[in-house]
């Protein structure tokens, strides 16, 4: 069964997956969007995502990564969830299935890395927020 | 509740673009190749009967780095896919498309 790909929405409104892709070069967002949509219709555990989609370890697991490379080599990551229980603890959460959820995205030079501030910031705030709301706080 | 409807009207908005498009198109027919190469190799370890163990043991490999291919935790690596269809007595083989009317007309383009 194809899993849903669902966004977070911040209590302020906005949706940092989505602000973060609309940043991105064309072709880098509809990579991403290859890359979610492949993973979507084959979902964990089988192997998906032609390589570009990895489990994050550490301070990070349970976040998943999709990870592209840009013009001049810039690096481009997006961050997400999944969301997978039994149908009324998914229904509890507002899901009405399965579900990827896009949490945020970085960007960063060619051979430079992310701190774990950055992580923290932009990644592990918002993921802990969405995990805080239920039912779930999702982009319409 | 949600059902990919925000994911979907983005993209569909997004899609207007010629280059997004075409992108898309690309990489989501290179995703499902290298996607198609790794689970018929997994398929064809379950359908032999060894186990992602004996697999590892046998073309020298840590365990974990099997699991890990398998359900897409790291990135594949060619050396690795060709050492398991090895062992699996597979071929990774590359077979040409045959040619379609448009990429015969790029092609005249291109000549002319």
């Amino acid at each position: 069964m194809a899993w849903s790909i669902e966004y977070y929405e911040h209590n302020d409104d906005s949706v940092p997956g989505a602000d973060f892709l609309d940043g991105c070069p064309a072709k880098i967002d509809a990579q991403f969007n290859a890359v979610i949509d492949a993973v979507a219709a084959a979902p964990p555990p089988q192997f998906s995502g032609g390589g570009k989609w990895e489990a994050m370890h550490g301070r990070m697991g349970g976040y998943y990564e999709i990870r592209l490379t840009g013009p001049g080599r810039e690096q481009y990551r997006l961050f997400c969830l999944l969301e997978n229980a039994d149908a009324p603890e998914l229904r509890r959460r507002g899901l009405n299935s399965p579900s990827i959820i896009v949490i945020n995205g970085m960007r960063k030079p060619h051979r430079t890395t992310f701190t774990d501030r950055d992580y923290r910031k932009h990644v592990r705030a918002y993921g802990e927020q969405h995990r805080a709301n239920t039912p779930r706080r999702l982009a319409q | 509740m949600n059902d990919s409807g925000f994911h979907e009207r983005r993209k569909a908005e997004r899609m207007r673009d010629t280059e997004f498009r075409s992108e898309y198109e690309r990489a989501r027919s290179e995703i499902d190749l290298i996607d198609s190469v790794v689970r018929s190799l997994d398929e064809l370890r379950e359908h032999k009967g060894t186990s992602k163990t004996d697999l590892a043991r046998r073309i020298g490999r840590n365990p974990s780095s099997i699991r890990r291919l398998f359900t897409a935790q790291s990135n594949p690596e060619l050396r690795l896919v060709v050492q398991i269809a090895n062992d699996l007595d597979a071929d990774i083989v590359v077979v040409p498309r045959k040619k379609t009317p448009a990429r015969q007309l790029r092609g005249t383009d291109r000549a002319a």
